[in-house]
């Protein structure tokens, strides 16, 4: 748990998170996807979901 | 190896364990509830009547938002206010008095719930021990006067411990001219600004309306008037749960990385966006309720959307400071960098897991706050989908991680078990993606939440699986989420009982890359932060409460309190409908 780790120092005008930019595309595409999912497959065409009355009398 | 913490401030350090032990007790009895709920909602196995699983869902919430949560963030405030500024607050009375009255107003309310469980629970100031109302404590649920009492008792802890803080800042400001705050005791500042204006809500409720009723002074209250009083604070709250998980976020994870902090003037921004926003949006958790005009709903939807771009720039800088932190480890490529960060460091790899459990929950939190969409997920199982997502991993498995980073520095013990501990925390992660996944999707079918019943005599047409396979689903995140518990709670214990060892972790964190020189200095004008957050307030809340008043009165009228010793209710709604509830 120690900074031993660290190879090289690199400060912050030669740091580029592009990475990070990949990583927020991504979840970003993982989104879209689930939400293509969710509606195409889990609702689209599909009738009502809860089914059957309560028994009131 | 660097400084201790409880080497330098062992009197603070005996206050921040003491203020985690609560937290870890009432981890404990919360997630016991927690595995019980897990199995009776899902019918697998029962053996507490279900009049009982009521009891069992209120301590459920309130031991773990209200007494692990709470306690440990004034845990980590207390250290990180003394620790950033380098100065011990001044009055040990002060800060063992907060402490004092959050454990006393605990024992009280987990008197006043437990009480539940007796099968004749006995009369406390005129009313049974019992407080089934749920974390959500509104009317017209109404509970023994005990547990409103100890509430304030809690809540007045809270504010102590503020000022204590706020105190000990200013003497450290007094001794330290033009200097800028430190970024975790800006955190902690305001932070608690936010809890300051939040909670004046539920704090109005209880004193003005909530203990007044149960003691039968007045005749009866609004309901709607207190459950909007009680979302003034409720939307808030869940920010003051997530925000000690950012503090880590922020201060301890790109440290954990290698890196250092992307950039201090961002984090700054975003918990002043807190402060701004986390209350003027309390009404959207009231879009269901008819008693509340839409243009009213419309104005919370409103600041709720904005409410996300915190959120969106956290994702972005903590990220980012992994990222620099990976790359200083030598890491490369546009995905390769990953593979560099330290996945075997416990505390890493649970905070890292946290927050992505957090970025895909916060957008099942987009999902609640369109007006539209909210109406299909509002009273199902999707919601709590979402604050197990949301508090109960982004934030309880930070707090989690963040112990094993923590703890050997205020016990000056070595953590016992990194093994196991990165085990629990990888456990605690599926344990939850399977549960919320299950309760995600049950949600999005119409199973109802907040009942010991959900099946009652209804088939649920799942699109893809079924039913059994989501309560499989729920049973088994429910029995990894608790074996976590156990594990972590065990690694805790084994390190407070190792005291012949010396701790491998290193405290120190370093400074940002982009300092809070880079910044204006109005950022840290907390002032000119709370009046702004206070004019806000009034805008979003002064008509609805005024036409919620005016709508039912301060009082209500003509509304009882509903019977909450369960010992024949339910069984008595089961009568009426012709259904058995065992």
């Amino acid at each position: 748990m120690s900074r031993s780790g660290v190879a090289r120092t690199i400060d912050h005008d030669e740091f580029d998170p592009i990475g990070t930019l990949a990583l927020v595309v991504l979840y970003f595409v993982v989104l879209t996807v689930m939400w293509l999912f969710t509606y195409f497959v889990e609702f689209l065409g599909h009738g009502p979901t809860v089914v059957g009355l309560l028994p009131l009398g | 190896m660097t400084r201790l913490f409880v080497d330098e401030y062992p009197g603070q350090a005996r206050l921040v364990r003491a203020a985690f032990l609560n937290s870890f007790v009432a981890l404990a009895i919360g997630a016991t509830f927690g595995l019980i709920q897990a199995f009776h909602r899902t019918d697998i196995y029962r053996f507490l009547p279900s009049p009982d699983y009521y009891t069992v869902l209120t301590g459920h919430g309130v031991f773990l938002v209200i007494s692990f949560v709470i306690f440990f963030l004034v845990g980590l405030f207390h250290w990180a206010i003394t620790d950033s500024l380098g100065q011990r607050p001044s009055r040990a009375w002060l800060s063992w008095g907060w402490y004092g009255l959050m454990s006393l107003g605990t024992l009280i309310i987990a008197a006043s719930i437990l009480g539940g469980f007796m099968e004749e629970p006995p009369e406390v100031l005129g009313a049974p021990l019992s407080a089934d109302v749920l974390f959500t404590f509104y009317a017209p649920l109404q509970a023994n006067p005990l547990f409103y009492l100890g509430l304030i008792v809690f809540f007045a802890g809270t504010w102590l411990a503020g000022a204590d803080w706020f105190r000990t800042w200013l003497t450290w400001k007094g001794e330290h001219p033009g200097k800028r705050i430190p970024l975790p005791a800006f955190m902690v500042l305001t932070t608690m600004i936010m809890w300051y204006l939040g909670s004046i809500g539920v704090i109005v409720s209880l004193v003005a309306f909530l203990v007044p009723w149960s003691f039968e002074v007045i005749p009866g209250v609004n309901p709607l008037l207190t459950r909007t009083l009680f979302w003034f604070f409720g939307h808030m709250v869940v920010y003051f749960w997530v925000l000690p998980a950012y503090l880590l976020w922020y201060n301890v994870l790109p440290t954990l990385s290698g890196g250092r902090l992307f950039s201090d003037p961002l984090a700054r921004v975003v918990f002043i966006l807190f402060v701004l926003l986390s209350t003027p949006v309390g009404i959207h958790h009231q879009y269901m309720d008819p008693g509340i005009a839409e243009g009213f709903k419309f104005v919370a939807m409103t600041n709720t959307m904005f409410l996300l771009l915190p959120s969106l720039l956290t994702a972005f800088t903590v990220v980012a400071s992994m990222e620099h932190g990976a790359r200083q480890r030598g890491g490369a490529g546009t995905f390769g960098w990953i593979r560099a960060l330290p996945w075997k460091d416990p505390a890493f790899t649970g905070m890292a897991l946290a927050g992505a459990v957090f970025a895909f929950g916060g957008f099942t939190g987009i999902v609640n706050a369109g007006m539209n969409i909210n109406y299909l997920v509002h009273n199902t199982l999707w919601i709590p989908g979402h604050i197990h997502t949301q508090v109960g991993t982004a934030t309880a498995l930070s707090l989690m991680a963040g112990s094993y980073w923590l703890v050997p520095q205020l016990t000056g013990n070595r953590l016992v078990g990194r093994r196991i501990a990165l085990f629990q925390v990888v456990t605690w992660f599926l344990g939850i993606v399977f549960m919320t996944n299950a309760m995600y999707r049950s949600g999005l079918f119409g199973v109802p939440r907040r009942t010991a019943e959900p099946q009652y005599s209804f088939e649920y047409d799942v699109g893809i699986g079924s039913m059994g396979e989501l309560n499989a689903q729920i049973a088994l995140g429910g029995t990894l989420l608790f074996v976590a518990t156990v594990l972590f709670l065990g690694v805790m214990l084994l390190t407070v009982l190792n005291r012949d060892s010396e701790p491998l972790v290193d405290g120190t964190i370093p400074p940002a890359l982009s300092g809070p020189e880079d910044s204006p200095r109005i950022l840290d004008n907390l002032k000119l932060w709370a009046a702004i957050a206070i004019v806000l307030l009034v805008l979003a809340y002064a008509l609805p409460l005024a036409s919620v008043i005016q709508g039912g009165g301060l009082h209500g009228q003509d509304i009882r309190p509903y019977p909450v010793v369960l010992v024949d209710a339910v069984q008595h709604a089961g009568t009426i409908l012709g259904v058995p509830i065992h």
